[in-house]
């Protein structure tokens, strides 16, 4: 038997088109997988990178909640701080904290001290990490007042 | 006394040749020729060559002297071909020789490998064609694989009888590789397409190419594991080199072991190319196919090429995609030149080896399902 009528009898057709085709998913499946590789690497390499900010983020994420479910405000400081929210947007920002408690104490505000302290423990104000101080006007949207 | 003389006499091959051992002495001596005068794949046609010449030698019958008498040195030789040993060691060496860097910075371009093993599958069907049985068009339709072990590991497996033609066409065609392919690649890209440059390749990092052999083992032997001796020996003789601490064992694969099993292979397959197989219409048939296998592997990988720049922003220089033909590194060879013709400052050599060595797996896991298919 020859010709066309020789490979219809042995198949040769499936086999060509079966074989060929496996053949290419054989290497795309090897191709796909060797390209992942040095991504996989490089993830491999900066784990702890990924670790430190995934913890910082859930860490934020608690703080923020906490701050924002449980503000923990004397009810005589609450009053107190739309005046020292005022006063800190005429100091300017950022503000030195004597700068203010010497503002305070001139403007005559009543337990100057002892509210700057509380706003600090609350976070409504708070360092910037250069000696200086800010307004967290994130914690304030969270205040009822 | 006289007696005895003409009894040695009559024992003698002057006595007991026949033409077919004359042509075939003479297919030696230019297998030979080639090998030494020309440098055509001389590692192997010089072996094949004086193999052709010992199992072409006339000799009694029963003397224990042919290479298919059983105890006979050659039939010892061609122990390792028959029980596909030596490809497997051959592929050792080849793994231990060669460097994954070229694949593993662009994956993509083993896709060229995948297409130019188009060329075994079509050559089965023309075979099929000729009236060849089912496991002898598999056999010459590794040919177009362009990978002699690969060749020689199946056809010992579908076909043992004609592999000494087999194995002849597959390396005199591996040595033909820059006659067979650059008319077939100018034909089929444009002056355009072969002066697209490539962006250089990424640097592909140490630990890549440890895990690459693991990896790339593991995925082909599950895929095809008719693949397992060849690729297993592949993969493992690669992470010998890579793992740079069995540097003694990766020399040992890629320099004696090699050059010993090419040596054994070349005289056991030399040796059993008998005339009775090799002087038939059936030799011309699986020469002309043979060359056919090469010219659509060509093809195949330089058309694959073209097909992938319609869907990339980075296009390939197709001339590349002929380096899918395994012929490794003639054939990579063979497209930097080509290139080169057109642009003397474009180097294609490295690209073109991707495809080259996903050439050599691609051929081996056709090997692998062509056996699953008909071994039975």
């Amino acid at each position: 038997m020859y010709g066309l009528d020789a490979i219809s009898a042995h198949n040769g057709w499936q086999l060509a088109a079966l074989g060929t085709s496996i053949v290419f998913a054989g290497l795309i499946i090897l191709f796909l997988a060797i390209s992942q590789i040095h991504k996989i690497l490089e993830f491999w390499d900066k784990r702890d990178t990924y670790y430190q900010s995934i913890k910082k983020l859930v860490h934020r994420k608690h703080r923020s909640e906490a701050t924002f479910s449980d503000p923990v405000l004397p009810k005589n400081v609450k009053g107190s701080v739309r005046q020292f929210k005022l006063l800190i947007e005429q100091i300017g920002e950022p503000f030195p904290l004597p700068k203010l408690l010497d503002f305070s104490e001139k403007c005559g505000f009543p337990h100057s001290h002892s509210s700057v302290n509380d706003l600090l423990k609350a976070k409504l104000i708070i360092p910037d990490g250069k000696g200086y101080f800010l307004w967290n006007q994130e914690v304030e949207k969270n205040i009822k007042i | 006394m006289v007696d005895l003389l003409i009894e040695f006499l009559s024992n003698t091959g002057f006595a007991l040749a026949g033409y077919q051992n004359i042509i075939m002495i003479l297919v030696g001596i230019v297998l030979i020729y080639l090998g030494i005068a020309k440098s055509y794949e001389p590692f192997l046609l010089i072996p094949i060559g004086f193999g052709i010449l010992m199992g072409n030698i006339p000799v009694i019958r029963d003397f224990g002297l042919g290479i298919y008498e059983k105890g006979s040195f050659l039939n010892y030789m061609y122990f390792g071909v028959m029980h596909d040993i030596y490809p497997p060691l051959i592929f050792l060496g080849v793994g231990a020789l060669t460097d994954f860097s070229a694949m593993l910075a662009r994956p993509s371009l083993m896709l060229l490998g995948a297409a130019a093993q188009i060329g075994i599958f079509a050559t089965f069907l023309g075979a099929l064609a000729l009236g060849f049985a089912p496991n002898e068009a598999a056999s010459i339709g590794i040919i177009g694989g362009a990978d002699g072990p690969t060749a020689i590991f199946l056809t010992a497996v579908l076909a043992p009888r004609l592999i000494g033609p087999i194995a002849i066409a597959a390396y005199s065609y591996m040595a033909l590789v820059p006659v067979i392919q650059p008319p077939i690649m100018r034909l089929l890209t444009s002056r355009k397409e072969r002066l697209i440059r490539m962006e250089d390749p990424r640097e592909v990092s140490k630990r890549e190419k440890l895990i690459f052999p693991i990896v790339g083992f593991l995925l082909c032997c599950f895929i095809a594991p008719g693949a397992l001796p060849l690729l297993g020996m592949l993969f493992f003789g690669n992470l010998l080199k890579e793992s740079i601490v069995a540097e003694r064992l990766a020399r040992a694969a890629r320099t004696s072991i090699i050059d010993s099993v090419t040596i054994l292979l070349g005289i056991a397959v030399g040796a059993s190319t008998q005339g009775d197989v090799f002087l038939t219409g059936k030799s011309m048939g699986i020469f002309i196919l043979g060359a056919s296998a090469f010219a659509v592997a060509t093809a195949g990988g330089v058309l694959f090429a073209k097909f992938m720049n319609l869907f990339l922003r980075q296009k390939i220089n197709p001339l590349i995609g002929a380096a899918g033909v395994s012929a490794v590194p003639n054939s990579a060879r063979v497209v930097q030149i080509v290139g080169q013709k057109e642009d003397p400052t474009n180097f294609l050599l490295m690209h073109a080896m991707a495809p080259n060595i996903s050439g050599v797996i691609g051929s081996a896991i056709a090997a692998a399902i062509l056996w699953s298919f008909l071994g039975g």
